[in-house]
């Protein structure tokens, strides 16, 4: 029976429609998830050189031990972050005649197929296998790897029943990060060591291998766990997120601009409560944070200016690339009922432009503390705002026009490539590059300041002539509306 | 009102919908009736230049629908979900509508209040959103929305599917009402024979893109569609 439910899932993965679209998008990541394993793989199989050269005199096993827990502190943190509940998988099994029992196996085992559950084999295994196999014999090294296996899983399956448990209450969310940090923080004040604890107790290991027995009864109560929750919670309307309550909410400060307003209005409610808008938003804020790696007084000094010119580029455009690429596929679910309403066109377009606009600025402003690193770093900005504001929304709005895949709202942003195609990876070199070489033309042909200033002045003029623009692009989106209209409706 | 001219609209050769001729008037109440596959969505989709003609024309009001956008101010219609803006309240979408034909909160809040019958207290203030409500629910939705734009063109795809049965009866009676107020052209398509003879003055019937019969509703239509329908 899991067979067959299996084989539904592989068959839901190769079918779906973003899937056989999207080849390209599919092999990209599939490039990436083979390039992180590598590494992992290369990780493991250096460690042994690796440990000593960045714990010199120590021994290596010892240090090998001491790391173990803080892996899986990591690991617990990324799982929160990219592990995904496979739960709408069950929901056109639920009225068949399949036992509950079947569907939690099923349920878990599904849950199993993930990549970060590969990584620590990866990682682990190359090092336990030639150093504490050849230091301490076989017997040993086996229940080092099964020890390290049932963490694995340990952590597994008690992130998805977390995760199970933030979807009903939410306050368990503010519980796991509670704990989280303070673990974190406890270790950072040197008040609980993590190290000497992971040190102690796999060096315990070594000597004991049967405590492996141990690791292997933390994995089954997890996983007991998550499955008796699973079975006695096993309503859709219950894992799923449902029946809270939601607010009419009114932004009426943005009323007095009319449509124009009302539309901005509806952007700022789709990044809100929708899932894969919101990530995108999100990530827009991350990135402010950027600065610090780009700009370095390093390379302030130095000749990397095009560095800080393209973190510049990054910090105050992040969003009119992220969000705009995407600009009408947000739509995509209801874009026939937008297209029957006296929505026009022009107005919609300016409406993203003023959205734009507003958060770009929002980025510059906030980021212009970096100016105490180097007052150099405002000018610079500044001409990269005007740039994004005056010239690049233009260009990704002319992508959005020609990017005829829709996107499902409700999916997770992490390794979500669908509705990219083409028209977006185009995109992102017409964005960033473009202006990049210019720059460099520019500062190479005269100076630096010259490339920012005129940098800046074109997109100044750009902006002045938006009215052109939007009459520009409203014929441009005009030309194909109806392929957009045909490509959202195919979900 | 509306004229549909020769129109063809073929998806990888299949032809869909071909209709040489149609006039509908002002104020009246045509029905599409056919069995699945007939291209009443299609057709409807047309009118509302959803999807590009492969030939011929609709022209709303002496204006052809694929150059001008100045229907949208007359039009109103309701197809499936995706004409509803799924992650707002019910009341955020009927603002959002409102808007768009220069009604304020106020108005739209009056306006609504000829809904509390057929809204049956679980759509406004319910807490929920419209991605939230049943399929009936997000149907009454759709249609508020749309006489909310006092429309002169009115399309609706399968009212009465998702609607329970004294939902049914309500939006028939509303629609009588409204029509006998406002006089609009309506476009409804169904399955449920039996309420689109009671609600429609003119009957479409589609076969395989074509109308086959276009007849005003009489005491011996539905006869004469059960005749047709009979397996």
């Amino acid at each position: 029976m899991i067979l067959t439910l299996l084989s539904h899932q592989w068959k839901a993965f190769w079918r779906s429609r973003s899937a056989s679209k999207n080849l390209a998008a599919q092999i990209f990541i599939g490039f990436i998830i083979l390039y992180l394993l590598g590494c992992a793989l290369f990780l493991g199989l250096s460690l042994r050189y690796f440990l000593p050269n960045i714990f010199p005199g120590q021994d290596v096993i010892t240090v090998f031990c001491g790391l173990i827990l803080y892996y899986f502190l990591v690991d617990i943190l990324m799982r929160f972050l990219v592990q995904e509940l496979p739960v709408l998988s069950v929901q056109p099994y639920l009225g068949q005649n399949i036992r509950r029992r079947q569907l939690v196996r099923f349920l878990n085992v599904r849950s199993l197929f993930h990549f970060l559950n590969l990584l620590p084999l990866f990682i682990f295994i190359p090092f336990i296998v030639s150093v504490i196999g050849a230091a301490h014999g076989p017997r040993v090294a086996a229940c080092f790897a099964i020890s390290i296996l049932a963490l694995t899983l340990f952590n597994h399956f008690l992130v998805l029943y977390i995760k199970r448990k933030t979807i009903v209450n939410s306050w368990w969310l503010v519980g796991f990060l509670a704990a989280v940090g303070i673990l974190i923080a406890l270790d950072y004040f040197h008040i609980l060591s993590f190290r000497s604890l992971s040190t102690s107790l796999f060096t315990l290991l070594i000597r004991s291998p049967l405590l492996s027995i141990g690791f292997v009864a933390l994995a089954v109560a997890s996983f007991i766990n998550n499955s008796r929750f699973l079975r006695h919670n096993l309503y859709f309307e219950e894992i799923a997120r449902r029946g809270r309550q939601r607010q009419t909410t009114e932004y009426a400060w943005l009323q007095q601009w009319g449509l124009t307003g009302e539309l901005v209005a509806l952007n700022l409610r789709l990044v809100l409560r929708n899932k894969r808008a919101k990530t995108v938003a999100l990530m827009s804020f991350v990135i402010l944070l950027y600065g610090f790696i780009f700009y370095k007084p390093e390379f302030l000094k130095s000749d990397h200016s095009p560095m800080i010119l393209m973190g510049a580029l990054f910090i105050t455009g992040v969003f009119i690339m992220n969000y705009g690429q995407f600009l009408f596929a947000w739509h995509s679910s209801y874009f026939d009922g937008l297209m029957s309403l006296p929505v026009n066109i022009p107005t919609f377009i300016r409406s993203q432009f003023v959205l734009f606009i507003a958060v770009s600025t929002f980025s510059f402003v906030v980021t212009s503390f970096y100016g105490l690193i180097s007052w150099t770093i405002i000018p610079i900005e500044f001409a990269a705002y005007l740039y994004n504001i005056g010239i690049n929304s233009v260009i990704v709005i002319y992508f959005a026009t020609r990017s005829y895949k829709g996107i499902d709202l409700s999916k997770s942003a992490t390794f979500n490539y669908q509705g990219t195609g083409m028209a977006q990876w185009l995109n992102i070199i017409a964005v960033l590059l473009a202006p990049l070489l210019l720059y460099a033309a520019l500062s190479w042909i005269f100076n630096k300041w010259v490339g920012i200033a005129i940098l800046g002045s074109l997109g100044l003029v750009s902006l002045l002539l938006q009215n052109w623009w939007v009459g520009l692009l409203t014929g441009q989106f005009l030309l194909r509306k109806h392929t957009i209209l045909a490509g959202f409706r195919e979900k | 009102m509306i004229t549909v001219n020769n129109i063809i609209k073929a998806y990888n050769g299949n032809i869909v919908v071909n209709i040489p001729q149609l006039i509908a008037r002002q104020g009246e109440m045509v029905g599409l009736v056919g069995n699945n596959g007939a291209g009443k969505t299609t057709f409807f989709r047309l009118l509302l230049d959803l999807v590009r003609a492969d030939k011929g024309e609709v022209v709303s009001n002496d204006k052809n629908v694929a150059t001008t956008e100045d229907w949208k101010k007359y039009t109103a219609a309701y197809l499936d979900e995706g004409f509803l803006i799924n992650y707002l309240t019910p009341e955020e979408y009927f603002y959002f509508v409102g808007t768009l034909n220069n009604r304020s909160r106020n108005n739209v809040d009056e306006f609504l209040k000829h809904f509390d019958s057929f809204f049956d207290g679980s759509i406004l203030r319910s807490g929920k959103y419209i991605r939230d409500l049943s399929k009936g629910n997000q149907f009454k939705v759709g249609i508020a929305a749309c006489l909310l734009q006092e429309p002169q063109v009115l399309i609706l795809d399968e009212p009465f599917a998702n609607l329970d049965p004294s939902s049914q009866l309500r939006l028939i009676k509303m629609l009588k009402e409204w029509q006998a107020r406002y006089p609009m052209t309506v476009f409804i398509s169904s399955h449920d024979i039996n309420h689109i003879t009671d609600v429609c003055s003119r009957i479409l019937l589609m076969e395989k893109g074509r109308i086959i019969k276009d007849f005003d509703t009489t005491a011996d239509t539905l006869q004469e569609l059960e005749s047709y329908f009979k397996v």
